[in-house]
């Protein structure tokens, strides 16, 4: 009963944050200084009559209420509006720019959560050991260095060896299937890599800090106190309690990593969502700019519900 | 080094013009220097720009300038000295009154689909600009300036018919692809806004139709787009058999993708990697390109605050203060030249080269400024009109790095002559200096730059008060330098046209709306596997000729 | 209510009265680590104040060649200008610091205000009070701030608001726990029985028992704050004119000190950043450590560029 209750809550609560999302990013990018004719008419012989037709084109002639009321018309037909900058629908381009982005991330994020919980629980496990020392301060030290400047010592250390510019070999033709998935891999070890070692030192000191605290409670100790194996008690208690919030605190994590990772696709010139972002605000690309900033919303408020479900299927106080 | 290039171009022009529309395979002259010259292989280009759409009525990046280019047909193109040579038109006449322009086109010329290449073709692109041109085809109307219509009286002529004399007709046509008729007519219907939203892209087993030498086979926006040889092409056929434009984010990203291999060519080396990369043996060609900076001073007759900027005077203490060596030497490394005028060096015959920079000197601008009674205060700033002389400058942000660097050295100097500048970093320049409705009253100073066409026409507009609001960035606003414009777009004689020009860049420089800070040079690298590329003012890879990559050759 | 029985944020038991050097001696005592920490934030914060005096040259003038490698005048080289490099970095540390602490400062009074408003009254304002915390909680917030940065334009003043306005979701979180388990407290709910004003309660009796807390949160917003800093310069939206480590890094980056070798003029900076980052994640680290060794408050997440609630979600949003 509780359980259901607490599910419609935050069910609510994420349509809710939706709807508000989508109100704010409209106002947002109204503010913005600099509209896109004034940008787009500096070619050649433009003359007022394109830049009254530019305006005309892209209804920024119109009040602001009936341009809002546009734009809610259109998105819900699914309908995003066209790129200022190439005329494009804004959906099918950042459609590929979230394919191009999300291997790459996803890749990072696995390799970060591989080796955080791994030194994590090896550092809780041989608690105040060099083991301990050595992998609690490597993460401290990944974890307080800034992504642009891990991606560039990468690019000095690495640039000769993996390639360092963007997703695949365009002049490799006639690769075969696994060739090809080489190649596409090979691009993605310094990009995923800066994220991955970026990452990984948060997990690792939130995995040990959660591990120690387990192994505090009081059953820990009344089981230790019994003379129950240390590592069984590991890998039956302490391990599974841990994994809580460390769980949540992924979940949260990755709806902001896709919106982190322009500076990753910045250094790399990865074609990702990042960096369609970047480029949109020097083009005052409106419409790209709206829609990435509302897919990005849109994928923190989903991957907070799932920590959310997450968090309720593992928490046994909550679904009690 | 661009002299030994220019031969071979000029080599391979003669070929071109005399195989006229056989596609027959050429081989070419060889020996250009750099290596032995092998046919075939794949050329990998870094652009910084990028190609931000395939279709000419979208595209405004300069890359996507160049690709049109090479996978489109244009009636002339420019030799490395700026003048016109044949490109699809292989001869050109015009009446005595300027009102007719008669070109002879290629004949048997073809479509890479195989479809004919004709006449017909550029009486409909032009045709269909002028159809449009308060609307979907607005960017290109300035082409289209008094021309009436063109017509094809049969495959291999085309008309152009003037309401009247134009002087700059074949600078417009050079920058006016071709397009196919048999693709774009089905776009043109109606309000023709489809013409806009035809992606132009191609598919997998099927080309951008293209007449140029090569054809767009596949295209990412922000990463590589590739170029195959076009089979049907009219001219003299590549040595090389296909070529990529690969995004980058960042210029450093490039050269460091070269040193290791990942890419063959860059065109915009920052200076201070110019050395890195000749220690590392590449080949590096610098050159004078059409970009120039510019330290601005508003003009506008609409602003009444610090009356003291308006004053010539004020504004030649200015000039005297600004080291334009140093800013060379610093911001530049050496690879620009000192600034003069608004129309750069690139542009050939029509750069004033009898105007002069001012001597740097503290001492002069100091004696200027004491003799106005701008007398300095306790704290070194000079007093102008009851208010300290200290000005902001607008800081556009495609003038970060190099620019930051110039903006200290000008900041330091005016210290010196009593003069406080602050650096005032903007996003979106041109809306903050218009404002309010295109009047120019809120700024000062500012720095930026301008990469105009080679022809004279646009710059030199680019100044009257005509462009308030459109194309202005100093608010400059004067009645004689308009009456001379006007008469220099019906001045088709060019020697009479070159007197008003040279008179117009004259005025423009005593008055001062800028001081050209440097010209920049263009900075091109690439490795020893190619050699052979035809430098222009706008790099290797450029809207303004077909050569450079018809000529490169594998080594 | 509330279906957690560890709120996040609530400090347990604490003392109500402590000796001014109480919680100073139980920060550094077994805690080698605050000390590094502290060390390493203090060491910054006197290079930053006495910067005139320790910068060998002037961070305006060029006093040698072009990305100048290092050598004896200058330990650390040339930049792009010609700049010496120590110089750069030792008035860096200043904007940087004054960057970090400006933001972390708006951070921690939005942050305090609203969560000590919510927990303290409970009620209406409470749930009006957080429904635009949760809200501002999703937002994703690198991109915000690049929309924020390029709308206000590139100054030092609004990267420090946006960052700051950016920041505060997470103490404005666990103040309100706290406040609201203080409020409960026998001593409050005897000074509201005798007739003291919310004022004087919030002021005489909740203040001073989460100023520990605030402090943790204020040294933790500072290292996100550099970091965001950085991450904004990168991308062009800082202020150019104003010398930081994060500019530093962006401008060596755009003039090519990658590819022509000057790696002098990148690697210190990084350093630097993350020398800072690490002094302030090991004292907030300690001092939540001291205030409760069980309960890990909030989590300092500066790749996510925010603090983190790291026991248990607020589960009675709505």
């Amino acid at each position: 009963m509780r359980g259901a209750d607490y599910l419609l809550k935050r069910t609510v609560f994420a349509v809710l944050t939706v709807l508000v999302a989508i109100t704010l990013n409209f106002v947002l990018f109204r503010a913005l200084p600099g509209d896109a004719v004034s940008n787009l008419s500096r070619v050649p012989h433009a003359t007022p009559a394109l830049r009254l037709a530019l305006q005309k084109e892209f209804g920024l002639d119109k009040p602001l209420w009936q341009q809002y009321v546009l734009y809610l018309e259109q998105l819900a037909h699914g309908n995003m509006g066209v790129s200022y900058v190439n005329q494009q629908p804004v959906f099918s381009e950042l459609r590929t720019r979230l394919a191009n982005t999300i291997p790459m991330v996803a890749l990072g994020t696995a390799l970060a959560i591989i080796i955080g919980v791994g030194t994590g629980v090896l550092s809780a496990w041989r608690r105040g050991t060099l083991t301990d020392h050595a992998s609690t301060n490597a993460a401290i030290v990944f974890y307080a260095v800034p992504t642009q400047w891990l991606g560039l010592m990468l690019l000095i250390l690495l640039a000769g060896v993996l390639p360092s510019v963007g997703m695949h070999d365009p002049y490799a033709v006639g690769l075969g299937f696994w060739a090809s998935k080489w190649d596409a891999l090979k691009h993605m070890i310094l990009p995923s890599g800066t994220l991955a070692l970026t990452l990984y030192g948060e997990f690792t000191l939130v995995v040990r800090s959660s591990m120690l605290e387990t192994m505090g409670e009081d059953y820990i100790l009344t089981a230790r106190a019994k003379g129950t194996k240390p590592w069984t008690i590991m890998r039956t208690d302490a391990l599974r309690n841990a994994m809580l919030p460390t769980i949540t605190l992924i979940a949260l994590s990755l709806g902001y990593i896709v919106g982190g990772t322009i500076l990753i696709e910045e250094v790399f010139s990865w074609p990702g969502v990042g960096q369609a972002v970047f480029n949109s605000v020097a083009s005052r690309d409106y419409p790209i700019l709206q829609g990435a900033f509302l897919v990005l919303t849109l994928s923190v408020v989903f991957f907070n519900f799932l920590a959310d479900i997450l968090y309720f299927r593992m928490d046994p106080r909550i679904s009690a | 080094m661009q002299k030994s290039l220019g031969g071979a171009v000029l080599a391979v022009m003669l070929v071109s013009v005399a195989c006229g529309g056989s596609s027959a395979p050429n081989p070419g002259p060889s020996g250009s220097g750099g290596g032995p010259m092998k046919e075939g292989g794949t050329l990998r280009i870094a652009a910084f720009d990028g190609i931000d759409s395939l279709n000419p009525y979208v595209g405004i990046n300069d890359d996507s300038y160049a690709t049109y280019e090479y996978i489109y047909p244009q009636l002339v193109q420019y030799d490395p000295s700026a003048k016109f040579i044949p490109d699809f038109a292989t001869s050109w006449t015009h009446s005595s009154d300027g009102l007719t322009w008669t070109f002879t086109t290629q004949a048997n010329a073809k479509w890479s689909d195989g479809q004919p290449l004709t006449a017909a073709d550029v009486a409909w692109t032009y045709n269909n600009i002028i159809k449009f041109k308060d609307s979907v085809t607005a960017g290109a109307a300035g082409v289209v300036q008094n021309l009436t219509k063109v017509e094809a009286p049969d495959a291999t002529t085309v008309k152009f018919i003037y309401s009247s004399p134009v002087p700059a007709v074949l600078a417009n046509v050079q920058q006016t692809s071709i397009l196919p008729e048999h693709i774009w007519a089905q776009y043109a219907a109606g309000d023709g806004k489809a013409l806009k939203t035809f992606p132009n892209t191609p598919t997998a087993n099927m080309p951008v139709v293209s007449g140029g030498p090569f054809m767009v086979t596949s295209y990412q926006q922000d990463g590589t787009t590739l170029f195959d040889k076009n089979p049907n092409w009219y001219g003299a056929p590549p040595h090389i058999d296909r070529f990529g434009v690969t995004y980058f984010s960042n210029e450093d990203a490039e050269v460091t993708a070269l040193k290791t291999n990942q890419i063959d060519v860059i065109e915009n080396v920052p200076p201070p990697s110019v050395q890195t990369l000749k220690d590392a043996n590449f080949n590096i060609y610098t050159g004078p390109s059409s970009t120039y900076r510019t330290f601005i001073i508003n003009s506008s007759p609409f602003k009444k605050t610090n009356p003291e900027l308006m004053d010539p005077q004020v504004r030649m203490a200015f000039e005297y203060a600004i080291n334009r060596q140093q800013i060379i030497d610093t911001a530049w490394l050496g690879y620009a030249q000192p600034g003069t005028t608004i129309v750069p060096t690139t542009s050939g015959i029509w750069h004033d080269s009898s105007i002069q920079p001012l001597p740097f000197s503290i001492e002069k601008a100091n004696s200027i400024l004491d003799g106005l009674g701008f007398t300095k205060g306790s704290d070194g700033i000079r007093v102008a009109n009851g208010h300290p002389m200290t000005y902001d400058v607008l800081f556009p942000g495609s003038e970060r790095g190099a620019g930051d660097r110039a903006f200290q050295i000008i900041q330091g100097d005016f210290q010196q002559i009593g003069v406080k500048l602050i650096q005032k970093p903007v996003q979106g320049a041109y809306s903050i200096m218009t404002a309010p409705d295109n009047k120019y009253l809120n700024w000062d100073l500012a720095m930026w730059d301008w990469t105009p066409p080679l022809d004279p026409d646009f710059i030199l507009s680019a100044m009257t008060c005509h462009s308030f609001g459109n194309w202005s960035d100093s608010g400059y606003c004067n009645k004689a330098y308009d009456a001379l414009y006007a008469k220099q777009t019906h001045t088709v004689d060019e020697q009479a046209r070159l007197a008003i020009v040279n008179q117009m860049q004259q005025m423009v420089y005593n008055d001062r709306p800028y001081v050209v800070l440097n010209y920049n040079d263009t900075i091109n690298a690439w490795n020893n596997n190619f050699a052979g590329f035809v430098q222009s003012a706008q790099g290797l890879f450029s809207a303004l000729d077909k050569q450079s990559l018809i000529a490169v050759h594998h080594t | 209510m509330s279906v957690i029985a560890n709120e996040p944020g609530v400090v347990a038991d604490t003392p109500r009265r402590r000796s001014r050097g109480g919680l100073l001696w139980d920060l550094i005592k077994g805690r080698p680590s605050a000390v590094v920490g502290a060390v390493l934030l203090g060491t910054f914060i006197v290079i930053a104040v006495f910067a005139n005096v320790l910068a060998p040259y002037d961070v305006h003038t060029q006093v040698g060649p072009v990305f100048g490698a290092p050598s004896a005048q200058h330990w650390l080289g040339l930049d792009d200008g010609g700049i010496d490099m120590t110089s750069l970095l030792i008035f860096g540390a200043r904007i940087s610091l004054i960057v970090g602490f400006a933001a972390a400062m708006v951070a921690t009074f939005v942050g305090g205000l609203v969560g000590i408003l919510a927990g303290y009254f409970g009620g209406r304002p409470e749930s009006i009070l957080m429904r635009i915390t949760d809200y501002f909680l999703v937002v994703p917030d690198v991109p915000l701030m690049i929309v924020i940065a390029t709308l206000w334009g590139p100054s030092l003043g609004h990267v420090i608001l946006v960052i700051g306005l950016l920041v505060w979701t997470t103490t404005a979180r666990i103040m309100r726990a706290q406040v609201k388990s203080l409020r409960e407290r026998v001593y409050v709910k005897r000074a509201r029985s005798m007739g003291a004003s919310n004022f004087r309660i919030i002021g005489r009796h909740i203040l001073p028992q989460i100023a520990p807390l605030l402090v943790a949160n204020v040294i933790l917003a500072v290292a996100i704050a550099i970091f965001d800093e950085s991450a904004l310069a990168f991308l062009g939206l800082s202020d150019p004119t104003a010398v930081s480590w994060g500019s530093i890094i962006e401008h060596a980056f755009i003039r090519g000190a990658i590819s022509g070798g000057a790696w002098w003029a990148i690697v210190p900076p990084g350093i630097c950043i993350a020398l800072v980052v690490m002094g302030c994640y090991l004292i907030g680290q300690a001092i939540e450590d001291a205030l409760n060794p069980r309960l890990k408050v909030a989590h300092l997440s500066v790749h996510g560029f925010r603090l983190r609630p790291l026991v248990g979600l607020d589960k009675d949003a709505l």
